[in-house]
């Protein structure tokens, strides 16, 4: 019941700032410009004055997996950058203004307040990855080719739970740090770390959440889930839980501690 | 039973003590005014009480929780400055917040209806919090706080930022309320604690330096003086007052005598009795009582 | 003027689109508004003529909320 209510309010109040308007919107359209640019990527060489006399420069046939990889990079940078920025206040901001005084003096339990923004969130960016993923996937079945729906729905899960986990990182730094800026510092750095540890050690990470993208891709040029896909969609289920549950607990302690 | 008891309350900051072994209990039905210049834990003491806050030691139990039901369902509290979802209208405010204390939604409409009504912001009820002054977010601030009747009400400095008329009207709905709950609440404006209360905590550099009823108080700090002035022969008067057994001390200036006394009503009835039996010429009698003000300098001073 | 030729307006058409509502949903904000960082016609700008990006920076740092 309680949960409900704190759910319902973070619903209303993004549909109120316009958020679900134009973050789906911006999903799209992040979504189909790799499929559309690289479409037209002849015309466009031509319209700039076409290559050097005697260059030989052979623009390769694109595979339909080779576009959505394309657009799977769109998301992780423009796209995370906007959800790390539409959610950085998303507790730093009622922290910050006050609001949160008179919540908490209510007998709002501390873990339904976490998890309903959280969820609140998640309702938001998913809806808007299932359209703009929806929109990528009828751009590249109309100009590069064959894609099951099958793999749009696989593409949607499995890229979901990256974005699961740059949510849930979010609102972990949001459940301590009072200053919405810093929150989107901390949550871009960490993913810069992340991405990072992934590339240096990569013979032993696998299974790191960064690999998602790629290990989709794997998937869909071989036409089945591979192993690596799924370890390493357990793997960022067991990270979104523990920062989940991270942010439940040093929220708690920072609420009763100034 | 007390409806509130704090037992050795300690809020320590690094190194500082904002609240510093701290205990007092109070009855149901009281209101109470904690009383202290700024800086010194009022706040701190509130946001303890109010579950904001985890002390750094000591407790603080409320004689209706039974076990593990939590405390703050019995609690209203309303900040100095309290801050709102702008973008919500008052009305929705109140039926978020009833609902966070587990009404239910109907309820919770009834509730914020009443309220608005009451606390005299039914007009603006559905106009956005954007919109509203600094007078009509107080209200609707002790409104958000008694939505779920709780049984003790926690106001942190209700009035202070207030104009004349809108501190008024807000101590004339704290009256009201008082017949329903508990009230505590801060202050640094003494007077309005002597308006409204029925008893104090004076606080200083986060220690209780004095609680009790405001009669009770007054007794035991007063610095009241008696005031006379007789028609004629005042010297002669100031002589036969000063050999009454109760009266300490006396002396005359613009032709009136000022008269003080460890027990004042003792030395008051003497005065009046000799006063009869030998008809002296009294033209005034004057009680001058101490302020709050007063007391809590002697108080502080101790 | 090749390439405007070639262009299937029909594929290019929802990038345009979805950019106008964008810029219109900010516009609206816009004009009820009065809670800015900064000074409210410095956004106008931002919407107008940042054609993607300004609206999403005005939704994100426009408003005091």
């Amino acid at each position: 019941m309680q949960w409900m209510t704190l759910f319902k309010k973070e619903i209303i109040e993004n549909w109120r700032n316009k958020k679900w308007i134009w973050v789906p919107l911006i999903f799209i359209l992040l979504a189909i410009i790799d499929p559309i640019s690289n479409y037209y990527m002849p015309q466009i060489i031509d319209s700039i004055g076409g290559m050097p006399e005697g260059a030989v420069f052979e623009i390769p046939e694109l595979s339909s997996a080779e576009v959505i990889l394309m657009t799977l990079g769109q998301l992780s940078s423009l796209g995370v950058l906007v959800i790390i920025l539409m959610s950085m206040g998303a507790i730093a901001g009622e922290r910050k203004s006050g609001v949160i005084e008179l919540i908490l003096v209510k007998p709002v339990s501390y873990q339904h307040y976490i998890t309903a923004k959280w969820a609140a969130l998640l309702s938001l960016v998913w809806t808007a990855l299932i359209l703009g993923l929806t929109a990528c996937w009828y751009y590249t079945v109309t100009l590069f080719g064959e894609l099951p729906v099958i793999s749009l729905l696989q593409i949607i899960f499995f890229y979901g739970l990256w974005i699961t986990l740059v949510v849930t990182i979010v609102i972990f730094y949001n459940s301590f740090v009072k200053t919405p800026g810093l929150v989107a510092f901390l949550s871009i750095a960490t993913i810069m770390a992340m991405s990072l540890l992934t590339q240096v050690f990569g013979r032993f990470l696998e299974w790191s959440p960064n690999n998602l993208s790629g290990h989709i891709f794997e998937s869909l040029m071989i036409d089945q889930l591979t192993g690596d896909l799924i370890a390493t969609a357990f793997v960022t289920m067991g990270l979104i839980i523990s920062f989940l549950i991270g942010a439940i607990i040093l929220f708690r302690r920072k609420s009763l501690a100034e | 039973m007390a409806l509130l008891s704090v037992t050795n309350l300690s809020k320590k900051y690094d190194s500082n003590f904002a609240v510093k072994n701290v205990s007092f209990e109070f009855q149901p039905g009281k209101c109470i005014a904690l009383i202290g210049p700024n800086g010194a834990g009022k706040t701190t003491i509130l946001h303890i009480l109010a579950g904001l806050l985890r002390p750094t030691s000591g407790n603080v139990k409320m004689s209706e929780i039974n076990g593990n039901s939590d405390i703050r369902s019995f609690i209203g509290y309303l900040p100095q400055y309290p801050v709102f979802y702008t973008w919500m209208t008052g009305s929705e405010f109140l039926i978020y917040s009833g609902q966070l204390a587990h009404l239910s939604k109907k309820e919770a409409m009834a509730r914020a209806n009443e309220l608005l009504e009451r606390v005299g912001i039914a007009d603006a009820g559905n106009k956005p919090i954007a919109k509203y002054s600094g007078g009509m977010k107080q209200r609707l601030g002790i409104a958000q706080a008694i939505i779920h009747n709780p049984k003790l009400l926690i106001l942190d400095e209700p009035v202070s930022s207030l104009d004349p008329i809108g501190r008024r009207e807000v101590l004339t709905l704290m009256e009201e309320l008082k017949n329903e709950m508990t009230i505590l609440f801060s202050t640094h404006i003494l007077t309005d604690a002597d308006e409204i209360s029925d008893a104090l905590l004076l606080l200083h550099q986060g220690e209780i330096v004095e609680a009790g009823s405001i009669n009770i108080l007054r007794e035991k700090y007063q610095t009241a003086t008696i005031e006379l002035s007789f028609s004629h022969n005042t010297r002669f008067y100031q002589d036969k007052i000063l050999q009454l057994s109760s009266v300490d001390n006396g002396y005359t200036e613009h032709d009136s005598i000022h008269v003080s006394a460890s027990d004042i009503s003792l030395a008051r009835e003497e005065i009046l009795k000799a006063a009869a039996d030998e008809k002296w010429p009294i033209t005034s009698f004057t009680l001058h009582r101490a302020s709050l003000e007063d007391m809590f300098m002697k108080a502080v001073k101790k | 003027m090749d390439l405007l030729q070639e262009i299937d307006w029909q594929l290019v058409a929802p990038l345009l689109v979805i950019q106008l509502i964008l810029m219109i949903v900010a516009l609206v904000d816009w004009i009820k508004a009065d809670d800015f960082n900064g000074p409210k016609w410095l956004w106008f700008f931002i919407i107008i003529f940042l054609s993607i990006p300004g609206p999403v920076i005005y939704f994100i740092f426009g408003r005091r909320r």
